[in-house]
């Protein structure tokens, strides 16, 4: 990159470290960022900046925040009885869009991988149990993604909680909504099977 | 562009972009490959499930030649093999056994033998203790891919076996006189080496028939070993099957 101006070299760098970025796309980007006027850029440089000094982790729930406890931890109109676990803060948020659970959360921060050796000590599953401890939790809903890591991730927990006299449930699998009977496998026709309900 | 058709079990995959997805499959005609199956992690992809991982199916991919990545184009589930993801501990060692697959063998690097015996391996663990059969997978799988360890004579000196106090390195077992020049070496007892001989040769019906008694914890150390000296790092899934342990345990102290 020797023959592009330092700062236009320095901001191709930078962005193709990003995820899925690759060095086209950096170039593609900077050559646009470089056509913009001054103050869209600007503010582009500030919402980067504050997203690294104003938000942070909840320390209850783990989710992303400026406000710590979280807006959905201080909420005294959620259910605090029942916490709904998730992977990541973006599986939270589309628990939130569908408007139906009005419990707390608690966010783990990743999810159990044996090929890629994260194990429970990676994850927040000790800050878990620390929240259910003493506390009045009825039940703890394991909204873990349904692929081998978030499956191992509810097995583990699921054994881990057992002793704690909580209802555990999981999220239901099976074909998503609009899809095809006949374009499924094998795999989720059978969960679909197992989790089928009486229609009343 | 070439297309390409094959037998193929899942050993690993990770995020790609947005919807994407790189899974690594382990296949019988073109041995390790992998590639991209595109918008895969949408929930009404038509890969579906059939990406997840153990799985055994109908591969088939487009080789664009212009990169080491192939374009999938469907995977055709055959045996889905569910129940090594329903318990962490088959999950681990079924982890475990991919993860020598995968870290043994090199890219586009043909080998049926080794195909027949992971997908039996795999499929024997769905019923049999998982513990035991991946045992016999490894010791099997280092014979196929060339890192057989000599059992029957000290790699150093020619000793034969047994001797006391042996050890297992690089080429297989050291005796007590040669040891202190080698390092990392693993003490393996005269059972362990035994049961390690009849992993290797006897029929696979046979040994996973058979329980291994108080040397499969030996064993798995000694295994484990010596696959860190040939990956250059301790295997992941022994991290993750260690944890398991440790769980069973405080789920045991909390009951």
């Amino acid at each position: 990159m020797a023959y592009y101006p330092e700062p236009v070299a320095r901001l191709i760098d930078a962005l193709q470290r990003l995820p899925g970025i690759g060095p086209k796309t950096a170039q593609r980007l900077t050559f646009y960022m470089l056509k913009r006027p001054p103050d869209e850029v600007r503010e582009l440089g500030d919402a980067l900046l504050a997203v690294k000094e104003k938000i942070t982790y909840c320390r209850t729930c783990f989710n992303v925040t400026d406000e710590d406890p979280c807006r959905l931890c201080s909420d005294p109109r959620r259910d605090e009885h029942v916490i709904c676990v998730v992977e990541e803060p973006n599986d939270l948020l589309a628990m939130e869009r569908t408007g139906e659970y009005r419990g707390r959360y608690h966010v783990l921060l990743g999810a159990l991988s044996p090929l890629d050796g994260i194990g429970p000590d990676d994850l927040k599953i000790r800050e878990l149990l620390a929240r259910l401890e003493g506390r009045e939790t009825t039940e703890v809903i394991l909204a873990t993604n349904p692929n081998v890591e978030g499956e191992a991730t509810a097995l583990y927990l699921a054994k881990l909680l057992r002793p704690l006299a909580v209802r555990i449930t999981r999220i239901a699998r099976g074909l998503p909504v609009g899809g095809d009977l006949e374009y499924a496998d094998q795999v989720t026709l059978s969960k679909a099977l197992e989790g089928r309900r009486e229609i009343s | 562009m070439a297309l390409g058709k094959s037998s193929a079990v899942v050993i690993g995959s990770f995020p790609l972009g947005e919807s994407d997805r790189v899974v690594t499959f382990f296949s019988r005609e073109y041995g390790k490959v992998r590639g991209v199956a595109r918008a895969s992690r949408r929930p009404r992809s038509r890969f579906a499930g059939a990406l997840e991982l153990f799985t055994v199916g109908e591969l088939v991919f487009f080789d664009t030649g212009r990169s080491e990545l192939l374009r999938i184009d469907h995977f055709d589930v055959v045996r889905p093999l569910a129940r090594l993801r329903e318990s962490l501990e088959r999950l681990g060692h079924a982890s475990w056994m991919v993860e020598c697959v995968n870290r043994l063998t090199g890219e586009r690097d043909p080998h049926a033998a080794l195909y027949g015996l992971l997908t039996r391996g795999l499929r024997s663990m769905e019923v049999a203790p998982p513990g035991r059969v991946a045992l016999s997978f490894v010791a099997r799988c280092l014979d196929q891919t060339g890192h057989r360890p000599r059992l029957d004579a000290c790699v150093e000196c020619g000793r034969r076996a047994p001797f006391p106090r042996a050890r297992l390195g690089e080429g297989g077992l050291v005796c007590e006189a040669c040891a202190p020049c080698l390092p990392g070496l693993v003490p393996i007892s005269p059972a362990a080496t035994a049961a390690l001989e009849r992993l290797r040769g006897a029929p696979w019906e046979d040994v996973i028939g058979t329980p291994l008694g108080r040397t499969e914890g030996e064993l798995k150390t000694v295994l484990d070993a010596h696959m860190t000296r040939l990956i250059g790092m301790a295997p992941r899934a022994t991290k993750f099957l260690r944890e398991v342990r440790r769980l069973s345990k405080i789920a045991g102290d909390r009951a």
